[in-house]
Parts: structure tokens; sequence; C-alpha cells
């Protein structure tokens, strides 16, 4: 991992395109500002991980039989 | 051609059927080719196959069959990622998980599925956080309509 210290107000830049400012630091939190194009998809990482889990999660297999006679009536 | 699917054994699909995500799904990066077939006649759960990974599968259901309020934004970005020329050739899929007894299925309003079915283009697309849940008891708000 490259790690880089920076101080409030300072950026690094990713890859000609994408800016990531320190705008803020107090107390362990760190405020970033992120300017990247919008096809870069941006997310806490927690919240991905968190689809990345539940995805997981849904793709353990199941008794599909099951679900298949189960006849659910739409509203 | 024929592929290996996870519950259904051998299928025949067309070439033509294949859904891309180029982008694949959070958790499988290596699966980036889909087919979707109904789970069975009048089966509401729609089964989301990968062609390459037998192993993988994902049952869904379209969340708005039963949930009048399900909405976002299909931001400029996914419409461009998706060749999205109008809403209407959009299948939106949530994607269920099922842990022993069917009521206990929730599924995720977080991260739907969209498909445009004209480009066969797929992703799953990441909502605003703390907006609609990732575990969403589907049966149980249905119950409580029920009573209501």
């Amino acid at each position: 991992m490259l790690v880089l210290s920076r101080k409030e107000g300072e950026k690094i830049i990713i890859d000609d395109n994408i800016e990531v400012t320190v705008l803020e630091s107090e107390n362990g939190q760190v405020q970033l500002g992120i300017d990247a194009p919008q096809s870069i998809e941006i997310h806490r990482e927690e919240v991905y991980r968190k689809i990345e889990k539940e995805n997981r999660e849904a793709a353990e297999g199941i008794d599909i039989g099951k679900l298949s006679n189960f006849g659910y009536e739409k509203q | 051609m024929e592929i290996m699917t996870r519950d259904f054994g051998k299928i025949e699909i067309d070439k033509e059927d294949i859904i891309k995500f180029p982008q694949a799904v959070p958790g499988f990066p290596e699966d980036k080719e889909f087919v979707i077939f109904p789970l069975g006649e009048d089966s509401p759960f729609i089964v989301l196959q990968s062609v390459n990974n037998e192993k993988l599968a994902f049952i869904t259901i379209e969340p708005g069959n039963y949930l009048k309020d399900y909405e976002f934004e299909i931001s400029d970005e996914l419409a461009k990622k998706l060749k999205i020329k109008k809403n209407e050739d959009l299948l939106i899929l949530s994607i269920a998980t099922i842990k022993g007894d069917i009521q206990n299925m929730t599924i995720n309003l977080a991260a739907p599925v969209i498909i445009n079915l004209k480009e066969k283009l797929g992703k799953q697309v990441i909502l605003d956080e703390d907006h609609y849940p990732v575990k969403y008891r589907l049966f149980a708000e249905q119950e409580k309509e029920l009573i209501e």
C-alpha cells in the first residue's frame, strides 16, 4: 500500500483525473473531497462491503423446490 | 448453446439472450454474463444465472410489483453505461436472500439489478446509502398489509 502524508487542504491526484483533497482532519475523523469524472463510482467501503456480503449470502444455494411451489399473489 | 445452471441442470439458451454485466456484481468480479428466466410458470421469482459459472445464481423478484413507492433515479452516467433510451426497456430486479423458511426471505432494495433488455446490459446499482435497506422483509410487510 502506498502511504502518503497530507495536511489539510492538500491533495493527491490519481490517474490524471481524480483529485482527493483532505478538507478537514479532527479527532481521528478525516473529511475528504473527491473530484472525479462521473463514470468513477465512489462508495463508502462499508456500504460496498455490505452489498458484497449480501450478494454472497444470496448466492448460497437454496431449496429451489420450496420456491417453485410458491405462488404469490401480485398486488 | 447449452449452459449448466445451479438449480435446473442443463438449459438451452440463445446467445442473444446473454446479458452482459461489464462491471460484474459486488462479490463476484469474475462473472460478467448472465441469463434470466422465470423460476416457474406463474412464479414471481426470476433466476439470474451466471453463464460461465454454473454455481452462481441469484433468485430475484421485481420489487415494483410489491412496493409501489420503491423508486430511485437513473443517473445520466448509468443511462450512458447501460445505453438506456427509455425506461420501458428496463427490468428492475431485487436479489432475494432466503435463509431457512421462505417467510424469512429478504430482498435487497439498496442495490437493485438494472437490466436494459433491449441492449442486454445489466448492472447492480448501489443506491445512496441509508435510503433503502439491504435486507427488506417482503412478506412481513405483505402480511401486515393483509391484516390492516
